[in-house]
């Protein structure tokens, strides 16, 4: 279906190429995972199918790439329309339309299809993706995983043969999540369309895709099939880097593979308890009212020193509106949250970066100067603490990073450690994240587990908001899952994350051991 | 109920309900009746409040209500306080008269004596106004914009899509300019990051990228396909629209230079918008689009074309006497 020979690519002014040389083939109805780490050029290797690399993101572009026969290299991606679809991370950004049937129609009008035709293709794919009771519905109204479903509707309404798709689950919850990576699948071996997905999270698609394309920022892009992907790299989801520690061979690709081995007592140890310290936040009966919506239904919680709760539950279950609440600055409605420096809300802005830290969703959000430096520079100043102070605290958790840099041109990571920097200049106690691992690869996962463990360590009290199920089992003390805005279930990451519990780990699913969640507890 | 029936009239043709409110525009214009002003505001206004639906657009009604009341109090105020201080008979009420002096030409008198007659002709002005504001809000808050786009000819095409992305990146622009203003209180107090800066500079970021990812996957999707005209259609619009433009002056300047040449200057700007639709057919031609849903006809849109035609020849024909 798709051929791809001696395809190189590389961005104007700059030497380097996002990949070079690259050949590989990809057959009809395959289901093939494109992964890399951040900045890898994932997302550019997904544009060039459908023309919108080097159309859109400049660069130049050579070598030929053939689908279903035709030599589309250089072809502008409205005549590729009818041929490859394309779904990108955020559907509420791309919506041209209001209601579900305008929208899956948008190509077929744009691509001249008879009304009739239209109805009948319409109706069609609305089915084949689950959407036909909503047709008339208002997109916006839709919850995430529908308004993906509707994308992804859309972009095969025209019968095109090639489905690309760059990163849709990133910001869905795991079921939904997970609902989405099997309707991919079983369009690409039911319906026999070619199914190009990149993901951040291997372990969703891994058991699921039948190859897996590498883009490894070296500018090598590779085909493999999915067992043999990781002998060579080093990202790796959380079950193959069990097998690998265990010395498993060929190595476990999903959770049920896995479980027909097993583990000795000897092989793993119990998470070590943190030593906690006084009460530093206590939160009661917080409400969050937007309007006609209520986001939180009276939630009391404490936080000690020492201690990591995470906060989980679906997305608009109130996770992000408590964050923001717990600090200080977001709307609430009644409650009391007192902190061991007073009630933040009565706080001046200034002085609250002494007493708690948050990054938010959006970790730009919080940047506007031109340099790395002068962020730097400027948090050091309206912080009143001696030069290069937050500049200290950067290189703690980011290492070396060219001080001329412009912020927004930093990966995710990067950005999120200067925010925590930023926020962390006055020694705040209590640290607040709103889904900090949003673009994060594994590397730069872990290394936020580290930094976290470091602040935990210093006697501080972090509380994070998550949907990242692996993430959470490697730095949560304690759980509060939410939902509809209340407190539905608390405890410990062994119980909320064990195979008995509703978000199992990969590991926990796998080797169904009470008390065993992680892979960071297995002795290699 | 009120979302049934307003489902009903949002069922119907949105030109439909302009053309209601421009007739009832028309007739604002054309009346010297404070009660047939009055009647009009106060019949869009019970309209639009009955049948709006929960849309964006519909939730305007209450600006356009504030600007009406505030376009009635303003020529009110502005005709007491510049009034000639003179009047004699059938005074309404006394203020003081300010007399001052410019230096030049004779002095300028601010309020004064009022008479009914100066308020009542104040009144007439700032109702007339307010019908008209009161009838384009009927429209705009009944007729849904998106449909109305749908609605447009094939060579408009462009104008239309860029339009509805306008409105659809709207709420956005809002939701990430609240965002930002919350994280921007994270960083304390920041001379060099001035509220200005600080806020802008993220929110634009932002908008910019959501304009480039919508407009990334409208070409994903087919939009700006295009097929060609040949070259005598590439002519034949050229020449009727430099004509279409050449007829139009002529038109009106026959309309407005003897009254007995009505007819002819109808003729001629009729000939004129002949022309134009002429081209918007041929140009649109150029467009391989197709539509899913047309906007179709009921029953309720030929009432309405009837009333508004009713409303036009009742207020053309001096409104049945009432003065």
């Amino acid at each position: 279906m798709i051929k791809i020979s001696d395809v190189s690519f590389g961005y104007s002014g700059t030497e380097n190429q996002v990949f070079r040389r690259a050949n590989l083939q990809i057959g009809s109805g395959e289901f093939v995972l494109v992964c890399g780490p951040t900045g890898s050029g994932k997302s550019t290797f997904l544009k060039i199918f459908n023309g919108l690399a080097p159309h859109f993101t400049a660069g130049t572009l050579s070598g030929t790439i053939q689908i279903d026969g035709q030599d589309i290299t250089g072809r502008q991606p409205h005549e590729l329309a009818g041929l490859v679809g394309y779904v990108n991370q955020q559907p509420e950004g791309s919506f041209v339309a209001d209601t579900v049937e305008d929208e899956i129609a948008y190509s077929l009008e744009q691509l001249g299809f008879a009304p009739s035709e239209m109805r009948k293709r319409v109706e069609h794919f609305a089915n084949l993706l689950g959407v036909d009771r909503i047709l008339k519905q208002n997109l916006m109204s839709l919850s995430g995983g529908q308004q993906q479903r509707v994308a992804i509707a859309s972009a095969l309404a025209a019968g095109q043969k090639v489905l690309v798709l760059d990163e849709p689950t990133s910001a869905l919850d795991p079921a939904a999540a997970d609902e989405i990576v099997d309707l991919l699948m079983n369009l690409a071996h039911q319906q026999g369309i070619t199914v190009l997905l990149a993901e951040h999270r291997l372990e969703r698609v891994i058991s699921k895709a039948d190859a897996v394309i590498v883009v490894n920022g070296d500018s090598s892009v590779n085909k493999f099939l999915p067992r043999d992907a990781f002998k060579e790299y080093r990202l790796v989801p959380p079950i193959v880097e069990l097998s690998q520690k265990l010395g498993w061979q060929p190595a476990a690709l999903d959770p049920q593979e896995a479980g027909n081995r097993s583990i000795s007592p000897s092989q793993w140890a119990a998470k070590t308890e943190p030593s906690l310290g006084e009460t530093l936040l206590s939160a009661e009966g917080i409400v969050v009212n937007y309007g006609e919506t209520k986001a939180v239904q009276g939630i009391s919680l404490q936080a000690q020193a020492g201690e990591v709760v995470v906060v989980m539950g679906e997305n608009g279950s109130g996770k992000s509106s408590l964050i923001w609440a717990l600090q200080g600055i977001g709307d609430m409605k009644s409650g009391q949250i007192s902190t061991a420096w007073g009630d933040p809300r009565s706080m001046s802005d200034q002085r609250r970066l002494e007493v708690i830290a948050l990054v938010p969703q959006k970790a730009a959000d919080l940047l506007f100067l031109n340099t790395l430096a002068d962020e730097l520079a400027e948090s050091d100043r309206v912080a009143g603490v001696a030069e290069t102070t937050t500049a200290t605290i950067f290189a703690k958790f980011a290492g070396r990073v060219d001080p001329k840099i412009h912020p927004r041109d930093m990966s995710a990571g990067q950005q999120l450690a200067l925010v925590l920097a930023l926020q962390l200049v006055k020694d705040a106690s209590i640290v607040l994240l709103d889904e900090p691992t949003r673009g994060l690869d594994y590397a730069a996962k872990h290394r936020l587990a580290e930094v976290i463990a470091e602040l935990q360590s210093e006697g501080k009290t972090l509380i994070l908001a998550s949907h990242d199920i692996e993430f959470v089992a490697l730095v949560a003390n304690r759980i509060v899952v939410l939902q509809d805005g209340q407190i539905v279930t608390q405890g410990s990451p062994a119980d909320i994350l064990s195979h008995e519990g509703k978000l199992p780990t990969q590991v926990a699913a796998a080797l169904r051991t009470p008390g065993l969640i992680s892979v960071s507890q297995v002795l290699s | 109920m009120r979302l049934l029936i307003a489902k009903r009239a949002d069922a119907v043709h949105p030109g439909s309900w302009w053309l209601l409110g421009l007739a009832l525009a028309v007739a604002a214009g054309l009346t010297s009746s404070i009660w047939i002003a009055l009647s009009i505001c106060v019949f869009a206004v019970a309209v639009a409040r009955l049948l709006r639906t929960d849309a964006p657009w519909a939730r305007s009604l209450g600006f356009y209500l504030t600007l009406a009341t505030g376009i009635v109090v303003l020529r009110l105020g502005f005709r007491v306080l510049f009034n000639s201080g003179l009047a004699t008979e059938n005074i309404a009420f006394r203020l003081k008269d300010i007399e001052l002096n410019l230096g030049f030409g004779p002095g300028v008198h601010l309020l004064g004596s009022v008479s009914w007659l100066t308020l009542q002709s104040a009144m007439l002005d700032g109702l007339r106004l307010a019908a008209i504001v009161l009838s384009v809000a009927l429209a705009n808050t009944l007729a849904n914009p998106r449909k109305l786009l749908r609605a447009t000819p094939g060579a408009l095409y462009e104008v239309a899509t860029a339009i509805s992305v306008a409105i659809n990146l709207a709420p956005q622009l809002i939701e990430s300019l609240n965002r930002v203003r919350r994280a921007r209180k994270l960083r304390g107090r920041s001379k060099k990051i001035g509220a200005l800066a600080g806020t802008i500079i993220p929110v634009l970021e932002d908008t910019l990228d959501r304009s480039l990812s919508l407009a990334a996957s409208m070409d994903a999707r087919g939009f700006g396909r295009r097929g060609s005209l040949s070259s005598y259609q590439q002519t034949a619009t050229r020449v009727l629209s430099l004509t279409s433009l050449a007829v139009f002056a002529i038109g009106i300047y026959l309309l407005f230079s003897d009254p007995a040449l009505a007819m002819l200057a109808a003729s001629v700007l009729a000939l004129g918008v002949a022309e134009v639709l002429i081209v918007v057919k041929i140009s649109s031609l150029k467009h391989v689009r197709t539509r899913y849903s047309s906007q179709t006809i009921n029953a309720l849109d030929l009432a309405l074309w009837l009333a508004s035609a009713a409303v036009i020849v009742f207020s053309v024909s001096g409104f049945g006497g009432v003065q």
